[in-house]
C-alpha cells in the first residue's frame, strides 16, 4: 500500500541509491492527507498542553515570556491563516491587517465608548470576519496569485486609512488601551495571568482547527482547495464555501487582534503593514499550514529564532529568509510535515494503518 | 415525460456554435450513448446541461423543473450528476476522502448509499481506500471519478468518455460496472467512442454532428443510418449517384 506519493511502489526491488532517495522522499514529503493514529494525536496534544501550561513556572524570566505571549497570539491569527490557506488553499499577504482591524475595532470601542476587553472582544471579531468576507469578494473571481497581490493591496490600503485617520485612529501615534478587565481573583497586569489569557484562547484556537479538520466542514474546503470544477460538480457551493472560510479566518485574526491590543497596550499601523503581514505568511508556511501544530511551530520558530541566535532585525531576515527557501526547497509541506515524516520513519508503515481519518498531523 | 428534456439548447463560444438547437429525451431506466465526431458537441451537451458552462438558448428540464444556468452545484444536488473527460480527483486526498467527500453531499436529503465504503466496494476499490488519490495508476483513477460521482447519489449519470485511456481489458471490466447501475435506479448517460462498446452497452444512441441531432434510436439502427455513416466515414459515393 503506498504511503505518499512519489515513494508508491518502488520500495524493495530498487537499488541501494534509488532506495536512499525514497527515503529522503519519504522524509520530506507532503503527508498531511495520511492520519496519525488517534493515540499519538491525543499523546502529542497532552504533552504540548502541559509543557505550555508549565511555561511560565520554569523560570525562564520576563523576556522569555513576553516572546512567548506574542508568539501564541500570533499563532492564533496564524491558524485563521492555516485555514484559509492550508484546507481552503487561500493565500493572504495581508493577513495582518485582518489582525489590525480586530485590534483597532477594540481600542477605538474602548477609547469612544469605554467597552472593556471581553465585551468588545465580540464586536471586534465580528468586524474582522465582515471585512475578511468583503476582502475575498475578488476570491470569486480570480484566485491564486492574483488574490494575493489584491490582499497586499488591502493591507496597504488599511495602513493609509489608519495614518490618516486624525485622533478617532490615533492617526500614526496610535491608540492607548487600559488592561484587561479583571475577573473574578485573577489581575491580568501579571505577565503570567495574560500569559494564561492567551493560551487559554490558543487552546480554544487549537480545538476549533482540529474539530474543523476533521469535520464534513474540513473536507468541503479541502476539496475546493484540491478541484474547484470536481467540487462544484459534487454539489459543493464553492463561492459560498470561500466566503465562508475568509469570514472564519477573519475570527481567529480579530481575537489575536485584540489580544496583541491587550497585551501591548498601544497599537499604531505599523504593527499592522507589510512586514508584519509577509512575516505572517512566511510563519505558516515555515510551520506547514496543513499541520495541526504547523502555524504554531512557524510562530515559535519566527519569534524565538532571533532570540536564541541573537541576531538583530537586519540578519533576523536574512535567516528567516534561508529558512524560507530550505524549507520550500527541502520540506514543501514545511516543517510540522517534517516532524511528522520522521515520526512516521521510526514507527514504520504502521501509521498508514491507523487511527483516526482526519488528515491531518 | 422523460427524467431529463432538453429543448432547443443552444451554445456560442463567441462566433463559434458548438450547440444549434438540440432537443433531448433521456430517461433513468437504461443506457443512452451519445457519439459523434471529435468537435460535434458532445461534452459541450454534458457542460451546458449540468450548469459547467451558462446556456446560450434554449432549456433543460430535470424532473419537470427548468434547470437551465441554476448553477453546477444545484444540479449535483438534484441528483443529475456527471463526470469529466479528464480523469478527475481530489488528488491530495485519500481515495476515501475523495469519496466521502462526495457521499456527505449526497447524503443531504437521503442518499442510498449507507456509507462511502459500500460505493468502492461497488466499483472495486476498496482495497485502495488508504492510497493518495493522485498516486493511483489511470485505470483506478477512472474508477475514483465514478466513485465519486456514485456518491452524490445520482438518479441520472453523465459520463463523459469513462472508458477514455483504458486498455480493453480495464474497459470491459468499467462497461460491466456501467451496465450494473440503471437496475439499480441510476440512469446512465454516456459518451464515448468506442463503437463496439457502445452498441453492447447502450439500450439507445444518440449522434451528433455540428452541434445538431442527426440520428436517433436503437444503436443497429443507428449505425445503419446513412447520414450517420457519412459523418463517420465520409461522404458515400454509390448513395451520392443514387
Amino acid at each position: 500500500m503506498p504511503m505518499t506519493d512519489n515513494s508508491a511502489g518502488k520500495i524493495g526491488a530498487a537499488p541501494e541509491g534509488a532506495r536512499a532517495r525514497d527515503r529522503l522522499a519519504l522524509l520530506t514529503a507532503d503527508n498531511a492527507a495520511v492520519p496519525l493514529p488517534a493515540s499519538v494525536q491525543a499523546i502529542t496534544a497532552i504533552l504540548l498542553a502541559a509543557l505550555l501550561i508549565a511555561l511560565p513556572w520554569l523560570g525562564l524570566g520576563y523576556r522569555f515570556l513576553s516572546i512567548a505571549i506574542t508568539t501564541l497570539y500570533t499563532a492564533i491569527g496564524l491558524y485563521g491563516l492555516g485555514l484559509q490557506f492550508g484546507q481552503a488553499g487561500i493565500m493572504s499577504v495581508g493577513h495582518a491587517a485582518l489582525m489590525g482591524v480586530g485590534a483597532y475595532a477594540s481600542a477605538i470601542l474602548s477609547v469612544q465608548l469605554d467597552l472593556g476587553f471581553w465585551t468588545s472582544l465580540p464586536f471586534a471579531m465580528a468586524l474582522s470576519a465582515i471585512v475578511g468576507g468583503v476582502i475575498g469578494l475578488p476570491t470569486l473571481r480570480v484566485g491564486g496569485q492574483h488574490y494575493i497581490i489584491i490582499t497586499f493591496c488591502f493591507c496597504a490600503l488599511f495602513v493609509i486609512v489608519l495614518t490618516n485617520g486624525g485622533t478617532f485612529t490615533g492617526s500614526a501615534t496610535g491608540l492607548d488601551v487600559g488592561s484587561v478587565t479583571p475577573l473574578p481573583g485573577i489581575n491580568f497586569d501579571k505577565l503570567s495571568n495574560n500569559y494564561y489569557l492567551v493560551l487559554a484562547a490558543l487552546f480554544l484556537a487549537l480545538a476549533a482547527t482540529h474539530l474543523i479538520g476533521i469535520s464534513r466542514y474540513g473536507r468541503t474546503l479541502r476539496a475546493i482547495r484540491e478541484n474547484e470544477q470536481l467540487a462544484r460538480s459534487v454539489g459543493i457551493n464553492v463561492d459560498l464555501h470561500k466566503l465562508g472560510v475568509l469570514m472564519v479566518s477573519g475570527l481567529f485574526a480579530g481575537l489575536a487582534g485584540v489580544l496583541q491590543l491587550y497585551y501591548l497596550r498601544h497599537i499604531s499601523p505599523t504593527l499592522f503593514g507589510a512586514f508584519p503581514s509577509l512575516y505572517l505568511a512566511l510563519m505558516v508556511m515555515l510551520g506547514g499550514a496543513r499541520y495541526l501544530y504547523g502555524p504554531l511551530i512557524g510562530a515559535v520558530i519566527v519569534n524565538f529564532l532571533p532570540e536564541v541566535l541573537n541576531l538583530d532585525p537586519v540578519d533576523s531576515r536574512i535567516a528567516y529568509g534561508v529558512c524560507l527557501l530550505l524549507v520550500i526547497l527541502l520540506l514543501p509541506g514545511g516543517v510540522g510535515a517534517g516532524i511528522k515524516n520522521i515520526y512516521c520513519a521510526i514507527a514504520g508503515g504502521s501509521v498508514t494503518q491507523g487511527g483516526g481519518a482526519n488528515g491531518r498531523a | 415525460m422523460a427524467a431529463l428534456e432538453v429543448r432547443g439548447l443552444r451554445k456560442q463560444f463567441g462566433g463559434v456554435v458548438a450547440l444549434n438547437g438540440i432537443d433531448l429525451d433521456i430517461d433513468t431506466d437504461r443506457v443512452v450513448g451519445i457519439v459523434g465526431p471529435n468537435g460535434s458537441g458532445k461534452t459541450t451537451l454534458f457542460n451546458v446541461v449540468t450548469g459547467v458552462h451558462p446556456a446560450t438558448g434554449g432549456t433543460v428540464f430535470w424532473q419537470g423543473q427548468d434547470i437551465t444556468n441554476i448553477g453546477a452545484h444545484r444540479i449535483a444536488r438534484k441528483r443529475l450528476v456527471r463526470t469529466f473527460q479528464q480523469a478527475m480527483s481530489f488528488p491530495g486526498l485519500t481515495v476515501d476522502e475523495n469519496v466521502r467527500i462526495a457521499w456527505e453531499q449526497g447524503r443531504r436529503g437521503g442518499g442510498r448509499w449507507a456509507s462511502p465504503g459500500l460505493i468502492l466496494d461497488f466499483v472495486g476499490l476498496a482495497p485502495l481506500g488508504k492510497a493518495i488519490a493522485g498516486s493511483l495508476p489511470f485505470g483506478s483513477l477512472r474508477r475514483l471519478g465514478l466513485a465519486v460521482a456514485l456518491g452524490v447519489s445520482p438518479e441520472l449519470l453523465l459520463l463523459d468518455e469513462p472508458g477514455a485511456g483504458l486498455n480493453d481489458s480495464e474497459a470491459q471490466a468499467f462497461a460491466a460496472v456501467i451496465a450494473q447501475l440503471p437496475p439499480q435506479g441510476i440512469g446512465v448517460c454516456l459518451i464515448d467512442h468506442d463503437m463496439d462498446m457502445m452498441s453492447e452497452l447502450c439500450d439507445r444512441l444518440i449522434v451528433l454532428d455540428f452541434g445538431t441531432k442527426i440520428a436517433e434510436g436503437p444503436p443497429a439502427e443507428v449505425l445503419a443510418d446513412p447520414k450517420v455513416r457519412e459523418v463517420y466515414l465520409g461522404p458515400d459515393k454509390n448513395a451520392a449517384v443514387s
